[in-house]
């Protein structure tokens, strides 16, 4: 079945108003597998070349070097010089603004496929049935795409693209254009999906939330280089560097900047501004050889407040939402995010204690930016 | 009182409101047209409604009329002055010696004969042509879509002329027995039926309004959604289908819109036929011209006018009704910076760019170059002796000519050339502000009933053929009142304003709308006025298209004959001092007034071009 897998792929373009010879690059050197009927996100910033390399692996753009694989079955490889075109590669693509053809009836542009594939009526006028039922769209199979509101037409651009029952389906920020509400359905639509078609999700979204809940696996990218590739709770838990710490996470996670005291063994102190922490290593992970600068990386929900220890601290701006509120506060010149769960407010000046909990604060190379390790963190008095 | 008391929303005027006293009705009428007025937008908007209703909507009244009356030198049907169906009779059911046959019926079939074939070759070239520089990777394609456009900017016979210049051969009859470029290339002579009559004019008319096609076309292209046609690759079409039932489909609309016009452009145009109808092929503007020259024929010119005229507004009604259907064709755009091109693998690659860049070649560049040669000829035809005594020598040149000499020393020439000039600056400039302001006032007063008519009242004269227009206002400098216009400047620039305002209201409401409200309204706000808002804000936010509003009128009234032919005599501008020049074969001459009319508009456009951005492509056209 069908597994995807990119070897060195990159795509570089000359640039625009540039020398002879000079070239942008979109996606540098990709190596990334994606396994059998996983749902994978491409996340990223806008223009971190993520649609670059879903029209790549569709065949819709052609890549500059490298080889795809899809199902074992080599559809690009430069070397050798193959290119299988789109139709012949067996995908679907969901395209961010739907793309249905305004000359056709919501019946036409879903069947259209099929009858390219020279389906016999009945089964094509079964199929789309199924389809339109499946997505809850039964009444509008005379209607023209103008006459569809935005939720409906998307609801028939994922018929068209599923019709042919595609073992491998390529979304394109599919939900960038819908309200709030109907995004939050359509989502837990998409995952239903996943689940009935038994296909390959690949999924592009600069939204790290819609990339979270969605996926088995993300694949973050900046600038055309791939940063880290990993189910979600794990890029959440340890990120692969600050770009992905920062990217993943709302609110941010807290970056202190910070210098190595001392070291010892699995422990070492830290100074940032006048204040001095303790960071422990989990799994007795060796510090001894860490550089001086390092930042310490602290989800807001671990910067805990009311606790009996730790450091006082003052609420510059208290933002409450119902399920949670997020505090801002400050210690020295340095300001934290805190979320506390449950209906409190804080007034603005009140002192407050606060203190790290858990054991999943981050440790960055302050000048690398990577990850070094995970750990437990605690004021020094 | 007591009433008032019980009842006091249902009686106002018996409960005046504490202090102020009750309103009049003709107070609140006052009121009620002050505050209709506070706003610029329709104050413009009835000036206009009273100015086109005068200029477009009563002229064609009259014109109405006129094909029921009887004319001076048109006694024979009865008192001068009063009404008749003679007219419409003679021209439309006489049998008497296949009058109406050969007066109206036969010329007509020519006419739309010629003008579907016309429709047929600009689709297909201009079509084809846009397609393959919105779509393909066609090589030099910056180059192909600047030259592409000349045929349309230069005068519309000019492709006529160059075709009679190039084809005319010696086995011809009569007086047109002269060698041309090809023959002179080739010694091979083509038969008549190639030079003159029905397939040259339609073929001609064709090439002049491929580029309109392609301005069209291209511009729906080009905007169109390249994950339209991706889509349907994914979904396993092949290239022929997805052309065929995708991006054909898509592009329907502008098709139509193209066909409809050009064949309403080639239906009356007058100036391809007066070339190329040397053998004597007849189409309906042609007889119309002479039926007018005549005055015992004036009342059956006029019905030919208004029949002319409903082919138009047909063409109009089915235009509209077509492109306004349930399947809407606006074009979301998404991220067609990705679109990716569709690759011509190298063979066919290399032989359509040569097919291309000689077409361009051939019917933009080449004629320049004919034109060039054919003013330095010693003797018409023959190529072996050059000379430059047609532009400077002092002698007539011509008998039948007073004046004609070498094109230098040509008084008449000149003083045409400069009112040519200061008739299509006026036009410009006036064409140009009314479209700004009806832009303005229709893009502010959408949905209006009012609105609506000022849109349509300013795209009418578009549909009006240009002899059925300039005929109307013929009919009106005749008359008495307003015998002051007969063959004046000032009638000219009236009609040409008038005509050529379509272009400049199109571009400027597309402007004008593209432009949200609120970016007014931020001006309003902090009190700037009016006449400020539109100089230091609109105009230059949408600089390019609302000098493009000035540029296609400037262009179209210095290329223009068939407008002003029957209203000048054969001095006043330049292209009826040529088609005087061309009358008494003095090709010489013709050809190098024709050379100054092309370079002229060529130059100004481009560096209209150059200096603003602003390009005839971003109007309409026609």
């Amino acid at each position: 079945m069908p597994e995807i897998v990119l070897t060195n792929i990159t795509k570089s373009w000359p640039r625009a108003g540039g020398k002879k010879g000079e070239r942008t690059v979109g996606v540098d050197n990709l190596n990334l597998t994606i396994k059998d009927r996983g749902f994978i996100t491409l996340l990223g910033p806008s223009g971190c070349g993520k649609t670059t390399t879903l029209r790549m692996i569709a065949g819709l753009e052609t890549p500059t070097s490298g080889k795809i694989t899809i199902g074992g079955k080599v559809v690009f490889d430069s070397e050798k010089g193959i290119n299988i075109s789109p139709d012949k590669r067996n995908v679907g693509f969901l395209f961010q603004n739907y793309a249905l053809w305004p000359h056709m009836t919501v019946y036409k542009n879903i069947a259209f496929g099929l009858e390219n594939m020279k389906w016999k009526k009945e089964d094509i006028k079964a199929r789309v049935t199924e389809l339109l039922a499946m997505l809850k769209i039964d009444e509008l199979g005379d209607r023209y795409p103008s006459e569809l509101s935005g939720g409906q037409q998307q609801r028939v651009a994922i018929a068209r693209t599923l019709a042919p029952k595609p073992s491998v389906l390529f979304m394109d920020e599919p939900l960038s254009n819908l309200d709030a509400k109907l995004r939050l359905e359509m989502r837990t639509e998409l995952k239903r999906l996943h689940r009935d078609t038994e296909s390959t999700f690949v999924y592009v979204t600069h939204d790290q939330l819609e990339a979270m809940t969605l996926a088995t696996e993300v694949c973050l990218m900046e600038k055309g280089v791939l940063q880290q590739y990993d189910p979600p709770l794990e890029v959440y838990a340890k990120p692969n560097n600050l770009f992905v710490a920062d990217f993943v996470g709302n609110p941010t996670m807290n970056f202190l900047r910070g210098q190595v005291i001392s070291r010892e063994g699995n422990k070492a102190q830290i100074k940032f501004d006048e204040t001095l922490v303790e960071f422990e290593a989990n799994d007795n992970f060796d510090l001894s050889e860490i550089n001086e600068q390092v930042v310490l990386g602290v989800r807001p929900e671990f910067v805990v407040s009311g606790t009996s220890k730790g450091r006082k601290a003052e609420v510059i701006a208290s933002l409450p939402s119902g399920m949670e509120t997020t505090l801002k506060v400050k210690i020295d010149e340095t300001i934290l995010t805190s979320v506390v769960f449950g209906i409190v407010d804080y007034p603005v000046g009140e002192k407050i204690t606060i203190n790290f909990a858990d054991n999943h604060i981050v440790l960055f190379d302050g000048v690398t930016t990577n990850r070094i390790c995970d750990g437990k963190l605690a004021f020094v008095k | 009182m007591d009433n008032s008391l019980t009842l006091p929303k249902d009686n106002p005027e018996t409960t005046p409101p504490s202090n102020d006293k009750p309103l009049t009705r003709w107070q609140k009428i006052w009121n009620a047209i002050k505050t209709y007025f506070s706003k610029p937008a329709n104050i413009i908007l009835v000036i206009f409604a009273v100015l086109l209703s005068i200029t477009v909507v009563l002229p064609l009244a009259y014109l109405l009329f006129n094909t029921f009356q009887i004319h001076p030198g048109e006694g024979s049907l009865g008192k001068i002055g009063s009404l008749t169906a003679m007219h419409w009779f003679r021209v439309l059911f006489d049998a008497e010696y296949d009058y109406s046959v050969n007066l109206f019926w036969k010329p007509l079939g020519n006419s739309i004969g010629m003008s579907l074939i016309a429709c047929l070759i600009a689709i297909i070239i201009g079509g084809g042509i846009a397609y393959l520089i919105t779509r393909t990777n066609l090589p030099f394609k910056k180059f192909i879509s600047t030259v592409f456009v000349f045929p349309y900017i230069m005068p519309s016979w000019s492709i006529a002329m160059f075709w009679e210049n190039f084809f005319k051969n010696t086995s011809l009859p009569g007086i047109q027995a002269q060698t041309g470029l090809f023959q002179a290339m080739t010694t091979l002579s083509v038969p008549s039926g190639f030079v003159y009559g029905f397939w040259p004019c339609a073929i001609c008319l064709g090439i002049h309004y491929a580029p309109f096609a392609y301005i069209l076309i291209g511009g729906i292209l080009r905007n169109m959604d390249a994950n339209l046609e991706e889509a349907a690759t994914i979904l396993k079409a092949s290239r022929l289908k997805i052309m065929r039932k995708i991006t054909l489909p898509i592009v329907l609309p502008a098709l139509i819109s193209t066909v409809l016009l050009v064949f309403a452009s080639s239906i009356s145009s007058y100036t391809v036929p007066m070339f190329l109808g040397k053998d004597g092929f007849m189409t309906i503007s042609l007889k119309m011209r002479a039926l007018f020259t005549k005055s015992q024929t004036m009342g059956q010119g006029y019905v030919v006018a208004t029949i002319l005229m409903l082919f138009s507004f047909g063409i109009l009604m089915l235009n509209q009704f077509i492109t306004n259907s349930r399947r809407s064709f606006t074009t979301v755009t998404g991220k067609s910076g990705q679109v990716s091109l569709v690759r011509i693998k190298k063979p066919a690659r290399i032989i359509l760019t040569i097919v291309v860049l000689f077409y361009v070649g051939f019917f933009a560049i080449f004629p320049l170059v004919s034109f060039a040669l054919e003013s330095f000829l010693a003797t018409s035809g023959d190529y072996s002796k050059f000379t430059t005594y047609y532009w400077t020598t002092t002698d007539e040149t011509n008998p039948y000519i007073t004046g004609s000499v070498g094109i230098l020393h040509n008084a008449t020439i000149w003083n045409a050339y400069l009112n040519s000039l200061l008739i299509s600056l006026a036009c410009a400039l006036i064409a140009g502000t009314f479209g700004i302001l009806i832009g303005y006032a229709v893009a502010r007063t959408r949905g209006k009933h009012l609105s609506n008519y000022v849109s349509n009242m300013a795209f009418l004269p578009y549909l009006i053929p240009a002899m059925s227009f300039s005929t109307i206002y013929l009919a009106v400098s005749s008359a008495k009142a307003f015998s002051f216009l007969y063959q004046s400047i000032f009638l000219l620039i009236l009609v040409g304003s008038i005509k050529f305002t379509p272009f400049a209201s199109r571009s400027g409401t597309n402007a004008m709308l593209q432009l949200s409200g609120e970016i007014e309204e931020a001006a309003i706000i902090v009190g700037v006025p009016w006449w400020k808002r539109m100089t230091r804000v609109l105009f230059p936010i949408q600089k390019s298209s609302f000098i493009s509003g000035y540029l296609l009128p400037f262009i179209s009234c210095m290329r223009e004959l068939t407008l002003f032919v029957l209203l000048t005599d054969s001095s006043l501008i330049l292209t009826a001092v040529l088609q005087n020049y061309e009358t008494y074969d003095c090709t010489q001459i013709s050809n190098g007034i024709n050379l100054i009319i092309i370079a002229s508009v060529l130059i100004i456009n481009l560096v209209t071009n150059k200096v603003t951005g602003a390009s005839i492509d971003k109007g309409v056209g026609g």
